[in-house]
Order: structure tokens, then sequence, then C-alpha cells
């Protein structure tokens, strides 16, 4: 009897646990801190941390129970991360949710969404550098996107093995949003720029809001095809969301659907953490990486709008370069607050709104390109 | 291999120029569409508005030919012309008449720029004003413009 309870202990995780599997213990009590009590992005960080820490629960390998092993339940599961499906029903949730309406009455706004997605690119060039293998550094360089679920999709058809540290980063990342960017904000703009007011946005019809979608899927995913599971669910939810016949499935889309996406979305990658997969130096490399993408990211479309400055009779807010990131809506929140904090009369939330749109689109199209140069 | 070579082996300048590019491109482009779009709404909801512009500037082919005679705006023939014109329209109203009586036969008549014609011959005093919003034929005056011409 005490030899079967010998055995038993020896299979407990309190006998199987390294240090690894506790730092990454602590990593998932830190999300679910950051998520709960700071209210830190909850929706993302609740069910990424407390994936961290059933993931990080040491078992015996070989009985069908982790992410990683074929059959188990986490792992069927964890198919909706690395064949790209949950992030095809994200965008379609976020599409229904997404109001073009700002975007569409100051077009002009779009160039700063193209801007910040520099940090791609950049970073890109970085990874390659630092001795990522060119898929992998495609994938960390997608961090700068600052959009989670086109790092995790580039990633999985890119670079499957390291899902979990670039969804992390990435997630991690758009959390910190007011930690990262109004240092770069503040550095890159004098006070009289950050306090220049945006005129009044016109109102825009419902007829355009319906053409938009069509207009947008046609001229986006002719250009970058391999755009289409993200950009084309995106515009396909925006399109039931303004046609206004569909309301049911519009709802459903905006609601259950993307809460539903979103939950096995983060939990499973939390799972995907597992201490021995997680904690490498690749690892530690991509955070580095994805940090530099994300101030990069926000740099890029600071500096554009002070150049786009030089050549508009109506001057643009450069904060709002910082939305061009596609953290929606954290960024624009982000700007608008800088804005406020300037000039309590100063508003720029819709305006930010437009920009943060426009990089949900620009990082799709990113995702879309780099994927086509490895097929 | 790591650094300057591993992106240059990797073609990892042309990837970052390349997807830059393009990406800049393909919103610019949207951009620019999207900005067009309420223009060519606008467009879309006033082209009754259009054709009709566009009827005046270039006639259609075919269409069938009126035989008043036509005459640009800017080329409005002078006063004994247009009395040689209006004169058989007045014949059939009954004096006094009130010019939007006249003003609906021309129009009927297909005659051009009627309101522009009724207001010459106004000037010319061939319409003459009886002061309580009626007006009557001067035939006088209308011949000696027609003489004239």
């Amino acid at each position: 009897m005490f030899d079967l309870f010998l055995q038993f202990l020896t299979n407990t995780g309190y006998f199987l646990a390294d240090y690894r599997h506790y730092i990454m213990l602590v990593v998932g009590c830190t999300f679910l801190y950051l998520g709960t009590a700071k209210k830190f992005e909850p929706l993302l960080l609740v069910p990424i941390g407390f994936g961290i820490l059933v993931g990080n629960i040491p078992f015996f390998k070989g009985f069908g129970i982790g992410i990683y092993e074929p059959n188990s339940v986490l792992h069927y599961l964890y198919f909706g991360v690395t064949t790209g499906v949950y992030p095809s029903i994200v965008f379609l949730g976020l599409g229904a949710m997404t109001d073009f309406s700002s975007l569409l009455a100051q077009p002009k706004l779009m160039l700063l969404g193209a801007a910040a997605q520099m940090g791609i690119y950049f970073t890109l060039l970085g990874a390659l550098f630092l001795g990522f293998l060119p898929k992998e550094a495609a994938s960390i360089a997608i961090i700068g996107g600052a959009d989670g679920p086109t790092s995790i999709f580039l990633t999985a058809k890119l670079a499957p093995h390291l899902i979990g540290p670039i969804a992390i980063a990435a997630y991690s990342y758009m959390a910190l949003i007011p930690v990262i960017q109004p240092p770069i904000m503040l550095l890159l703009t004098s006070k009289k720029e950050r306090l220049i007011k945006m005129p009044p946005a016109r109102q825009v019809s419902k007829k355009e809001l319906l053409i938009f979608p069509v207009v947008g899927v046609l001229l986006c995913c002719f250009l970058a095809p391999t755009a289409l599971p993200l950009l084309g669910m995106l515009f396909l939810g925006n399109f039931l969301k303004e046609c206004g016949v569909v309301n049911r499935l519009a709802n459903t889309a905006q609601s259950a659907i993307i809460d539903t996406a979103t939950i096995f979305l983060g939990f499973t990658v939390g799972c995907s953490t597992q201490a021995d997969v997680f904690l490498t130096p690749k690892a530690l490399g991509i955070f580095f990486l994805g940090a530099i993408a994300f101030s990069i990211a926000t740099a890029s479309g600071v500096i554009f709008a002070k150049i786009m400055n030089l050549f508009l009779k109506e001057k643009i807010n450069p904060l709002l370069g910082a939305a061009g990131v596609s953290a929606v809506p954290g960024s624009a929140r982000e700007v608008h607050l800088m804005g406020l904090k300037e000039d309590p009369n100063n508003f720029l939330l819709m305006h930010g709104m437009a920009c943060n749109s426009s990089g949900v689109i620009g990082s799709a199209i990113c995702a879309g390109i780099l994927w086509s140069f490895f097929l | 291999m790591i650094g300057i070579e591993n992106i240059t082996n990797n073609n990892g300048w042309a990837m970052a120029a390349v997807g830059a590019s393009i990406v800049f491109l393909g919103l610019v482009l949207l951009s620019f569409v999207i900005s067009q779009i309420h223009k060519l709404l606008k467009l879309w909801e006033d082209k009754e508005k259009y054709l009709d512009r566009l009827k005046k500037w270039a006639p259609a082919a075919g269409e069938e030919k009126s035989d008043a005679p036509i005459y640009k705006e800017s080329r409005l023939p002078a006063a004994g012309e247009l009395a040689g014109t209006y004169r058989p329209l007045v014949e059939k109203l009954k004096e006094p008449f009130e010019l939007p009586q006249l003003f609906e036969l021309a129009k009927k008549m297909d005659l051009p720029h009627p309101h522009l014609s009724i207001q010459r011959l106004q000037e010319a005093d061939i319409l003459v004003a009886q002061g309580d919003g009626t007006f009557i034929w001067d035939n006088l005056k209308a011949n000696e413009g027609l003489n004239n011409v």
C-alpha cells in the first residue's frame, strides 16, 4: 500500500515540477493579476493567463494530456490555432463590431495605418540580423502589427513551433500599450503638435458604409490574396453589420462567435506555453524583438504624421500616428488620453479609431504579403 | 549565420522594401477609392440633373428635330426676328394675356429659351404691360422690328 502511495506521489505535479514550471506559473498569475486587478486587456489576458497555468501543470508524457500530444483534448482545441481557424473567426467578429465611419470620413488617416506597419519590416531585418531563419523572422516581425490574431495566423503558417512565444509577446505588448506608447509619443512630438485639434468628421452615409466592405475586400485581396482568410472574414463581418438585413447574424458574430473564438484562442495559446517548449533563448529573443517592433511601429506612425503635416494645409495631430498600430481600441484610447492631458477639449478618440481600423487592414495585408514571400 | 550577411543571404532587404511598398500602395489605393465613394454616390443620386445637363450640351444623335429655329443663348435673335416667331403664338391667346400663358405655349412648341425671348420682347416694348399683370401685343412695334431684320 505504501508503494502504491509512493508511486502515486511520483506521478503528481509536485514531484514532476522543476523551476521552469514555477517561472511559468508566476507568469500566468501575473497575467491574471494584470487582467483582473489592473484591467489590462482582460478579454485576452484572463484566458491566456489561465491557459498558462493549465499548460504548465507537469504531467507524465504519453498519456494524451498535454497540448502537444496527439489525441489529447487540448490538442484538438489547439487545432483552431495551428490551422488559423480561430484568428479568422475573431476577424469575422471584429468586422461585425467595427464602425468604419470615422475612416471613411477621413481617408487620409489611412496612411498612418500604413506607416505604422513599417515596424514589421524593420523587425524582419532585425530578426534576420539576430540569426533567425527567414520564416521565423517573418513571424516575429508581424508582432509589430500589434495584432494578436494576425500574429498567430501568420506564425501558424510559417513557424508553428513559435506560436506560444509570439502570441504571448503580441498580446503582452498589446496589454502594455499604456506603458510602451506614451513615452514614444512624448519623445517625438512637441507640445504645440500635441495641441493640434482635428476638425469634426463629416457625416458618412449608410450607402458608403455598405459599399466600403465590398470595395475593401476586392481591392485588398486582389493585391494580397493570401490575406483572404483574415480580410475576407473581416469585411464579411462588417457587411453583415452594415447591410441591416441580417441583424441576427451580425449580432451573433459580434457576441457569441467572437467570444467563443477568443476563449479558445486565448486559453490554448496560454496552454501552448509549456515551460520546456517556451523557456528557451529563442523566446527571449522574440520578446526583445517584439518590444522593438512595437516601438518602431508607434514611432513610424508618429513620424509619418509629422511628414504629412509638411504638405497638408489642415494639419493632423501627430499623436494619431501612434494609433496606426492595429491594437483596437487600446492605442486609439491612449492617443485620446494623451490629447486630453494636453487640452481637456481635444477629443481624438474617433480619429484614433480611424487609424486603428486602417492598422487592422494594414497588418492583415502585411501578413498576407509575408506569407506569399514563402509560398 | 547572423548579422548583415544573414539579411543579405535571405533576401531580407528586398522582402522589407517590397513588402513595405506593397502595403503602402494598397492602403493609398484604398484610401483614394474610399475618398471618392461619397462623390460617386452623389453623382449617382443626382444623375437626372447631370444627364439633363449633358443632354443640353450634346444633343443625342437621331433626336427629333424641331421646326423652330435653334439658336444659342449667347446668340439670341433680335427682337424683330423673335416677334415673327412669337406672333402666331400670341394670336392663339386672347388679349390681354398673362406671360406664363405665352411661356407655356412657347415651351409646348419647343421654342428655345422662351424665358429670355419673352424678356427681350418686353424690353423692345412689343409686349406691353397693362399694369394689372397682363400684357398685350403691340403690332406696330412688332412690324417695325420685322422690317429692321
